[in-house]
């Protein structure tokens, strides 16, 4: 009942063209485009009306009329005919956007059937078509249109037919691959599973979402349509009875402008090409941007400055006398965007670490997880920034420290397996070679002797995990996925660590795979002597292998607490939930449990705890207040207003 | 041992690939060699009937124009002509086809003879091919040097002013024409005293021949200045792009966990992965960047291929029309070639496809 209320309601009604106009609207550069594009159609449409000249006829036109200068009488002075240039640049903007927008229709029409043609059916007709496509794509199109107009009667119907007809073959390369991509989407898949015939498939399914790249495409055919027009009528390949800007030019470098010194008639018509393909190329590359927006940061982009903090709470899950490697206090991270509310990723987690331990960072994915663990080496992207919390390392502050400090820390002090190491590995670089990499970044200089002995030491490495010499020279595409997963391992364990952080590292990887690595991971951590923490989504990982367990839900500690108490005594609904989702070998006859519903969104939190919306326990005061993180014993913490009352 | 015969292996792949390549360039010269042929014998480019229109040319001057360019035999077995089609006899002997002759001809490296100068084409061309070696390499090198350079500084840099600034300026470069941007830059240098136009002052031949080098470095200045601005914004922006995709990639977070720093990110990690697009790109732009020199060549008078194709258009003479564009597709499609099999020595990837 009280749970309801916490629903996220979508404040703004929203249809997908609102959606879009709104983050098109924030584009300046597609903006700036558009205006100057909706401009200059409207002097094209409107010529007859703003010439001030009538430029068919050339009556009254005498020889003292010629190349005249910028005047009251003639703004932008007269050509080589003794016409009047703005008048020829109002009509020249129609029949350069005329064949601009003609030529890119019969390239677009062209390249959009054969590019869904190939894609959609594949196989035999797939090859032959790029094949053909690959073929005209080599041969230089513009000498190939000046062979052709210059073999044909230059009329603008002809002009429109050659560069259409030659400008097919980027849209039709562009359209096969992204049919390829949405065809294998599962709402493709189901529509054919359903008995939908290829046509409903291509109209209703694929077009639709082909149509946003061919949107962006189509752009780009005009503009060059538009520049190869203007080409062909300056080489004097052009129509002689309808004057474009490229006409214009071609009369006046002809015909004396350069040596009358007229720069107006050189000048002029070529502003007004400018003007007309720099509008579609802002507004071609302002679409783009929006429209495929993964261009915003990049992991060089220098974070944002860690806000520094009086952090004084310490938790830890196990008192020992081993040394505190790891020392975690009220670490808050956010991630903040331009016009949204910061999402609140981690909030106010602690923990400790102490030399050869392994602990176990559990949660859904989305809870944070990783988030703490880049925020711990200041790798965070740009909109990742540090809010609360300080992060000792060994005694020494990581959140104070400067980038060199902290990059003499990475790899040599912390490392961290990541998971999916097909992307982690740089595919053009031998894994040997990745591994020696990280040894010689953390040595003094070293001297060719002492190179050798790091090759020494890369064999030992890759030994160390299961993995033979002669692979040692191999890209990573040569290697098996479970393979590289341990080359990983192997690069992690390069400089000898004192912590390595494993990030999920069995994602991916087939049941008999995971368990080998989790295997191997644990062998190690005996043989080396080193501290683990292990984030997974899987409780069961971390029965076996943990000395204690922290349970995250939605950027927030759910429990902490050594092994034993988490599996024996877990308090936190989430904690017990996630426990019942996980199979239980002394009664095998109890029903596995999911959790209802998803964790939540960040940038929209609950205005209470967390997790009551999903909490099969919650009570009225879940909903509206955020429960504190409660001692319930010797290293057992719980953030639960159930367990306020035991504490 | 297994890793010998895998590199063996490895080798024979290899070996299929450039094979397969070179064997697909050669089906593509075979295509432009076709449609040259017929591009000339469709369309109205038949040089006799060019002449026909000449009225003051007798009948008898018309055949013996004809038979000089071998117009009088068939096209190919079965036609006598192509436009209009006129079915003919299939059992000519087909290597006394025009197709047939065009082809040997072009084997002896015979393009024909130009309709202006009487001189033979090949002959004229080759004198030409070089000076357009000479501007698009200039042009090319400067080109793609600047736009590498600027394009990582706004990657690096992504979302700064200095981004901004050259991406503006590039989109803006972009959208010059080529042609117009000589015309400005001629308009400009021409006031500034520099040459107007060509490669080499008239005379200058009996200069020393330092005097001759730097006569040609000032002619081939604004025409190679215009080249690099045209081209280099392209390369900025793919340069840009393929490194923003790449610096997003998790290896290169991988990197800084390990503690490299980001100029060593840069160098070792970055580069090598975004500069792979831009070699492609080069190859599918060189069909381009001919388009450019073509025009410079107009505007500057350079004494190119392009230029030759510009004075073809103005005098309609279509035997050296037809050898420019043979000529440059050939020498497109070649460079492709070895632009893909860089490509191939660059990744590590393709070979194993």
């Amino acid at each position: 009942m009280a749970v309801q209320t916490t629903e996220i309601k979508p404040s703004v009604p929203s249809s997908p063209f609102l959606d879009f106009w709104r983050v098109f609207s924030r584009n300046r550069m597609a903006l700036v485009g558009l205006f100057m594009l909706i401009a200059i159609i409207f002097v094209a449409l409107f010529a007859h009306k703003l010439a001030p000249y009538d430029i068919s006829t050339s009556a009254n036109i005498t020889l003292k009329d010629i190349y005249n200068p910028p005047s009251a009488a003639h703004w932008l002075g007269t050509d080589d005919a003794g016409k009047d240039v703005l008048s020829n640049f109002f009509f020249g903007a129609r029949v350069s956007l005329i064949v601009g927008f003609f030529a890119a229709f019969i390239s677009v029409v062209i390249g959009g059937v054969l590019g869904i043609v190939a894609g959609f059916y594949g196989g035999r007709v797939e090859n032959m078509l790029m094949r053909f496509t690959d073929v005209m794509l080599v041969i230089p199109d513009l000498p190939l249109m000046v062979v052709i107009v210059a073999l044909t009667k230059p009329s603008l119907l002809n002009i429109i037919f050659v560069i259409g007809l030659l400008g097919w073959t980027t849209t039709s390369r562009i359209v096969r691959s992204q049919t390829l991509a949405v065809k294998s989407r599962k709402f493709v898949l189901r529509a054919r599973a359903i008995g939908a015939g290829n046509g409903h498939i291509i109209r209703h399914h694929i077009l639709p979402l082909v149509m946003p790249l061919l949107v962006v495409n189509a752009i780009l055919v005009i503009s060059l349509a538009i520049l190869d027009e203007s080409t062909l009528s300056f080489l004097g390949l052009g129509d002689p009875t309808a004057i474009s800007w490229g006409q214009m030019l071609n009369f006046a470098f002809g015909r004396g402008a350069m040596s009358a010194g007229a720069w107006w008639a050189l000048v002029v018509p070529g502003f007004g090409i400018v003007w007309v393909v720099l509008s579609l190329t802002l507004l071609g590359h302002g679409l783009e941007q929006v429209l495929n927006p993964r261009l915003e940061t990049h992991h060089l982009t220098p974070g944002r400055s860690v806000i520094h903090s009086e952090s004084s709470t310490v938790m830890e899950a196990k008192k020992t006398t081993a040394p505190v490697l790891l020392d975690i206090r009220e670490m808050s991270i956010h991630y903040q965007a331009e016009g949204k509310p910061p999402a609140r990723a981690v909030e106010n987690i602690s923990f400790r670490l102490h030399e050869g331990e392994l602990m176990g960072l559990v949660g859904e994915s989305g809870c944070g997880k990783t988030t703490l663990m880049l925020g711990l080496l200041r790798l965070l992207p740009a909109a990742g920034q540090i809010v609360n919390g300080k992060s000792y390392f060994m005694k020494k502050d990581m959140t104070a420290m400067s980038e060199l400090e902290i990059a003499d820390v990475r790899w040599k002090g912390i490392s961290i397996i990541f998971q999916g190491a097909m992307n982690a590995l740089n595919p053009v670089r031998t894994v040997g070679d990745q591994i020696r990499e990280a040894i010689i970044k953390h040595s003094p200089p070293l001297s060719r002797r002492q190179l050798q002995h790091v090759d020494d030491r890369v064999v030992e490495l890759l030994d160390l995990v299961g993995i033979t010499v002669q692979h040692k020279e191999h890209y990573p595409h040569q290697y098996s996925g479970g393979m590289r997963q341990r080359a990983m391992i192997a690069m992690a364990l390069a400089c000898s660590p004192q912590v390595v952080i494993a990030d999920e590292p069995t994602t991916a990887l087939d049941v008999m795979i995971q368990a080998q690595i989790l295997e191997l991971l644990d062998n190690l951590r005996h043989k080396l002597g080193l501290s683990i923490i292990f984030v997974t989504h899987d409780l069961g990982v971390v029965a076996e292998m943990c000395d204690s367990v922290l349970v995250m839900y939605g950027g927030v500690t759910a429990e902490y607490g050594s092994v034993d108490t988490i599996y024996n005594a877990a308090c936190h609904p989430y904690t017990q939930e996630l426990l019942k989702a996980f199979p239980d070998l002394s009664h095998p006859e109890k029903r596995l449990a999911s959790i209802p519903g998803y964790p939540p969104r960040l940038e929209s939190l609950p205005a209470g705890c967390r997790f009551a919306p999903r909490c099969p326990r919650a009570i009225s005061r879940c909903a509206s207040e955020q429960p504190a993180l409660h001692m319930l014993g010797e290293g057992h913490f719980a953030s639960c207003h159930l367990v306020e009352a035991s504490s | 041992m297994g890793g010998r015969r895998e590199s063996q292996e490895r080798f024979v792949k290899r070996y299929q690939y450039l094979l397969k390549k070179v064997a697909w360039s050669l089906f593509t010269i075979l295509f432009v060699l076709v449609l040259n042929f017929l591009l000339f014998r469709v369309l109205p480019g038949d040089p006799a009937r060019a002449g026909v229109r000449d009225p003051r040319l007798k009948k008898d001057a018309i055949e013996a124009l004809r038979v000089r360019f071998g117009l009088d035999k068939p096209v190919f077995n079965c036609f006598e002509t192509l436009n209009p089609i006129k079915v003919g006899s299939c059992t000519v002997n087909p290597l006394d086809t025009q197709f047939f002759i065009y082809v040997r001809n072009l084997l002896q490296g015979d393009l024909g003879i130009s309709y202006s100068t009487n001189r033979p084409v090949g002959e004229i061309l080759a004198e030409r091919l070089w000076n357009t070696v000479l501007l698009i390499g200039a042009g090319q090198v400067l080109a793609i040097l600047l736009g590498v350079f600027f394009g990582i500084l706004a990657a690096w840099k992504a979302r700064t002013a200095i981004d901004y600034a050259a991406l503006l300026s590039s989109l803006l470069a972009w959208s010059l024409p080529t042609f117009w941007l000589g015309i400005i830059l001629l308009f400009w240098g021409s006031s500034h005293g520099l040459p107007i136009g060509g490669k080499a002052t008239p005379g200058a031949g009996s200069l020393p021949l330092l005097q001759q080098w730097g006569d040609i470095a000032r002619h081939i200045l604004l025409p190679t200045l215009t080249y690099t601005i045209v081209y280099m914004g392209e390369y900025m922006l793919i340069m840009r792009s393929s490194l923003l995709d790449v610096l997003a990639e998790d290896y290169i977070l991988t990197a800084k966990a390990k503690g490299l720093n980001t100029f060593q990110i840069l160098k070792d990690h970055a580069l090598k992965n975004a500069m792979l697009p831009l070699v492609t790109v080069i190859a599918i732009n060189l069909g381009f960047t001919v388009a450019g020199a073509l025009q410079i060549e107009a505007v500057f008078s350079w004494p190119g291929l392009g230029g030759a194709i510009y004075e073809a258009v103005v005098r309609r003479d279509f035997p050296i029309l037809q050898g420019a564009f043979l000529m440059i597709a050939i020498s497109v499609i070649v460079a492709n070639l070895l632009a893909e099999l860089t490509y191939s020595y660059l990744d590590p990837r393709v070979q194993s496809e």
